[in-house]
């Protein structure tokens, strides 16, 4: 019998009552990396030895009658922006090919303290910029359920592994989109919490103030255990919250949505939404609906015409910062250079994507004085003004409904040289994270060509409890995200 | 009618606090002397992922400080990023202040040029992390001609309070007080050691010069001014180079000069068009800074006395003459050590004058501070108090003094070690020296009986034969009068 398939949540319930080893579970796991990654390029190190072995360690612990973790035996996959201490943490990047962190972030400690696996780390855009995981030192991903196609970006290898059912639960990095649109076009589900909900010491950054880790899954069941596990106070975090989490399993006993408000958004009716995405959003109404839910209308005028351009601004602002430390100096790429400059221009030259560079230098002329005030200053009002809508908004009703992603997963090399087009795959999701929203992408159905249709769902700061509510109802009706073929012709 | 010119300088001091943790990690910020990058986690090496954390005792000595300069405190604060390329700089920005420092518009009086009290403006006094030292591996250590470079991480990340001055001063001499002053101050508030040879304390000038006719020159920003007396050079030197400029009808350019105190002149080092777009944004890795309720009115609870109010209490509560208080009350462990021998009954002047003179013979000596001789309050007192009371010689009391300072014995131990009495030689036991004195030099005693001695240089010779023989342990009036005596006799 093959563990294949299973949620996290009944892995760590039968490797608790001894139907499975952790190494049965890591071994189905690797099997099933080593027989679709060939064609998903998914991972960019897969740790198999220390894997089992870590398995194995975890084994004899049970048997020796240690009381296991709420995650013991669950095989995971982290993106590869997360430090794991002595695994190469590349950000699919040339300047950190060879870069080996000598300490774990904050969430990988959480997993294996709760009795994880890790498994490797999974491909993305290089330092999480961009929608589908192109952008990437080691070659695209590819989306499990048409391999010819993207799986979204920029945690798209992680996407893929959940999908692919490499391992029930990933971890992505969301930015502006990051883990809600790749889990959207890959027909999982992919949580990004609100900021400050669990420590991003150890994430590589990208936008200090937009960045936050979350789940993609199968299950909601699974999301409420990954933040049981990860969402909790973080000294080494000054931006993390310092309450206490609830515990997010209790979300999920909900039955009726009766008094239960949810808002759609007015603005969506000037977008031109692909067919089937309108239909996946109509569909997730009616059955909140049904459930009790109330659907009322309401309007985010700024944050629908405003939020890409001020997202466009603050996001590459960070970056450019962020990323100047990699300059040859201490670790990552350095190129043979005859003096310091060149050794700076050099290195980065060769070490940084098309993509990063780009924003890097808009990043850079937006602070540039003499434009701080016209572009990053503006960008700060706006993004105040947004969130202020969000407030108003959520004042009104419990949740928002709206599209996770403009159109379904697009043609590998289709947008690559088209970078506005590219960065609109972001503008429903990038105004939660302007606003430090937790938002979740599930699944909303599939298209005429089989191709997964995200639903955003998004909640007031800290309601990820609301979010998990209503998930789980959707869920009972919908059932859990379907594993994708991945590529091999006799499966689905 | 003759042009004058009119000096304007301001000073830009960074001080490095002296927390037992870096501004933003747990790394210490006693980094001199040890092993390079030894002193360094991944956090203030600026490791991939990794987060400042802010180190709340850095946010109490910047408040005591800038309360201590009479600055407006910002209850809320936040942190920039200051970003430019250079690899002593790990994340190739600093987190530093900028829109709201900590503590701004305040002040400080100095003894001005004149003699007179004057008021010197503080504008502001931000926090700000220390970066790391490049290492040139040339013979003398400089970039000239160096085949390698190597870096050390150890400082970066030490806490700094960059105190920024108003151009109100208007001679070398009046920045070198205000430097002085300053130092003192930090010392008080125990927030650093204030060294400058050691780079605790560092200082930057901006200087110009004003024309009485009008002119004014455009500033230049001074650096790489180890001491004070480098200070007082640099600022004479730029006066001179700048007036002469002017007194010509050129134009002084506004550029970074550095100071070279071998050659004894400053070096243009930058020009302004390679001036730094730092482009400075809000730190968002840190959240804003708000000073609880009542934090500001508890940190100024615990303000010491500032040196210039114990100054004047000096002056007025022990009858001292102004430069012995200036002396001993340079440091706050020499004007505690002042009060407390005080207050153990040694007599005020005695102490100050010990003070300054022993004390500080000792310190400099050993190269050591107050506070790390092995002497305490009550053992000086006590010496001192034998003295005052006559039981022991000034003499004799500096070799006990020694003694201690070198076995860290008390009085009572080193007068033994010393082989002295306390109490004195007298009355028999000193006729006994004397006799045997007279008969030693009995050329002498002959001179002096046959009444040749006029100016009474060979009876003070005598004199000081038995104080030596005694070793200051006799009362010098008794052995004036034995030897008249006994000559006499
Ligand atoms: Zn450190």
């Amino acid at each position: 019998m093959s563990s294949h398939g299973l949620s996290a949540s009944e892995i760590a319930r039968k490797v608790r009552a001894r139907e499975f080893s952790v190494t049965e579970i890591v071994i189905d796991s690797l099997e099933r990396i080593g027989s679709l990654d060939g064609t998903l390029n998914a991972m960019i190190t897969i740790e198999r030895d220390r894997a089992l072995e870590r398995a194995a360690k975890l084994d004899s612990a049970l048997a020796s009658g240690e009381g296991p973790g709420p995650m013991t035996g669950v095989p995971v996959i982290v993106k590869d922006n997360m430090c794991t201490r002595g695994i190469p943490t590349t950000c699919a990047s040339r300047i950190l090919s060879d870069w080996k962190p000598p300490y774990n972030a904050a969430v990988v400690e959480d997993l294996e303290k709760a009795g994880a696996v890790i498994l490797g780390k999974s491909n993305m855009d290089e330092f999480a910029m961009g929608s589908s995981t192109e952008h990437s030192a080691y070659g695209p991903c590819r989306n499990p359920w048409d391999t010819t196609r993207v799986p979204g970006g920029s945690s798209g290898g992680s996407a893929a592994a959940v999908a692919a059912g490499y391992v029930p639960i990933a971890l992505g990095s969301d930015t502006g989109g990051s883990i809600r649109q790749p889990a959207s076009l890959c027909g999982i589900y992919g949580l990004k919490p609100t900021y400050g909900l669990i420590s991003r010491y150890g994430l590589i950054a990208f936008a200090s103030s937009l960045d936050q880790i979350g789940p993609f899954a199968r299950t909601v069941e699974d999301l409420a255990l990954s933040l049981n596990v990860l969402a909790r106070p973080d000294r080494k975090d000054s931006t993390c919250s310092s309450s206490e989490r609830p515990d997010y399993l209790d979300f999920l006993k909900v039955g009726s949505l009766s008094g239960k408000k949810v808002g759609i958004v007015r603005e969506f009716r000037d977008y031109d939404l692909h067919e089937d995405i309108s239909r996946g959003v109509e569909k997730v109404l009616r059955i909140l609906q049904n459930a009790g839910a109330v659907i009322e209308e309401v309007s985010l005028p700024v944050t629908m015409t405003s939020g890409l351009g001020a997202y466009y601004i603050i996001a590459p602002a960070e970056a450019s910062s962020n990323l100047a430390r990699y300059d040859g100096v201490r670790y990552g790429l350095s190129e043979e250079a005859e003096d310091l400059l060149s050794l700076y221009l050099k290195t980065r030259k060769a070490g940084f994507g098309t993509e990063v560079k780009r924003r890097i230098l808009t990043g850079t002329y937006v602070l540039s004085s003499g434009y701080y005030d016209a572009y990053y200053l503006t960008a700060q009002k706006v993004r105040q003004i947004i969130t202020r809508e969000f407030t108003e908004a959520f004042s009104r009703v419990h949740t928002l409904i709206m599209p996770t992603s403009p159109s379904p997963a697009f043609r590998i090399g289709e947008l690559v040289d088209d970078p506005i087009h590219m960065y609109m795959m972001d503008v429903f999701t990038l105004p939660v994270n302007l606003a430090g929203l937790p938002g979740l992408s599930v699944n909303g159905g599939y298209t005429s060509e089989g191709l997964p249709v995200g639903v955003q769902m998004v909640g007031p700061r800290w309601g990820e409890g609301e979010i998990l509510s209503m998930a789980g109802v959707l869920e009972r009706e919908l059932g859990p995200a379907r594993i994708a073929p991945g590529g091999l012709a006799d499966e689905n | 009618m003759k042009t004058e010119f009119f000096p304007v300088i301001g000073l830009e001091i960074h001080v490095q606090l002296n927390t037992l943790s870096k501004l933003f990690c747990p790394c210490s910020t006693a980094y001199i002397g040890t092993v390079p990058n030894t002193n360094i986690c991944p956090v203030c090496l600026g490791l991939p992922g990794t987060l400042p954390v802010l180190n709340g005792k850095v946010v109490e000595y910047s408040v005591i400080t800038a309360l201590a300069l009479n600055c407006r405190i910002n209850r809320a604060t936040r942190f920039h990023r200051k970003n430019y390329f250079y690899p002593d700089l790990p994340k190739a920005y600093q987190i530093s202040q900028y829109d709201l420092p900590v503590g701004e518009d305040g002040y400080i009086y100095i003894r001005g040029e004149g003699g007179d009290m004057k008021r010197i403006g503080i504008i502001r006094l931000h926090l700000e992390e220390d970066a790391g030292k490049l290492v040139h591996s040339a013979a003398d250590g400089r970039l000239a001609g160096a085949s390698a470079s190597y870096v050390d991480y150890n400082r970066a990340g030490v806490p700094l309070a960059e105190i920024v001055s108003a151009p109100d001063l208007s001679s070398p001499s009046e920045a070198k007080e205000y430097v002085s002053l300053l130092r003192q101050l930090v010392r008080y508030l125990g927030v650093s050691d204030g060294d400058m040879e050691k780079g605790s304390m560092r200082v930057d000038a901006n200087i110009s010069v004003k024309c009485s006719d009008g002119r004014w020159g455009d500033r230049s920003e001074i650096k790489n001014m180890n001491s004070l007396r480098a200070l007082e050079r640099a600022l004479s030197f730029e006066i001179k180079r700048q007036t002469a400029i002017l007194e010509e009808g050129g134009t002084v350019l506004q550029e970074t000069r550095h100071w070279n105190d071998s050659e004894g002149r400053t070096i243009s080092s930058r020009s302004k068009e390679e001036a730094h777009d730092y482009r400075y944004f809000p730190e968002p890795d840190l959240p804003p800074l708000f000073l609880p309720e009542g934090f500001v009115e508890e940190m100024e609870q615990t303000l010491p006395e500032m040196p210039w109010v114990r100054k004047s209490r000096f002056i007025r509560d022990y009858s001292l003459s102004e430069t012995d208080v200036a002396v001993i009350t340079e440091s706050p462990d020499l004007a505690d050590l002042f009060e407390r021998c005080v207050r153990e009954g040694a007599s005020s002047e005695r102490s100050a004058n010990w003070i300054r003179t022993e004390v500080l013979r000792v310190v400099n000596e050993r190269k050591t501070s107050v506070g790390d001789l092995p002497l305490s309050s009550h053992v000086l007192a006590q010496l001192l108090s034998m003295i005052d009371s006559g039981k022991l010689s000034n003499t004799a009391a500096k070799e006990v003094f020694d003694c201690i300072i070198e076995t860290g014995a008390g009085v009572e131990e080193a007068l033994k070690v010393c082989n002295l009495q306390s109490g004195g030689i007298s009355g028999s036991q000193l006729v006994e020296i004397i006799r045997d004195i007279l008969e030693k030099n009995s050329s002498v005693v002959e001179t002096i009986r046959s009444g040749e001695d006029g100016n009474g240089k060979k009876s003070k010779f005598l004199q000081g034969l038995v104080m030596r023989e005694t070793r200051g342990q006799a009362d010098p009036e008794e052995v004036r009068m034995l030897l008249q005596e006994l000559i006499e006799s």
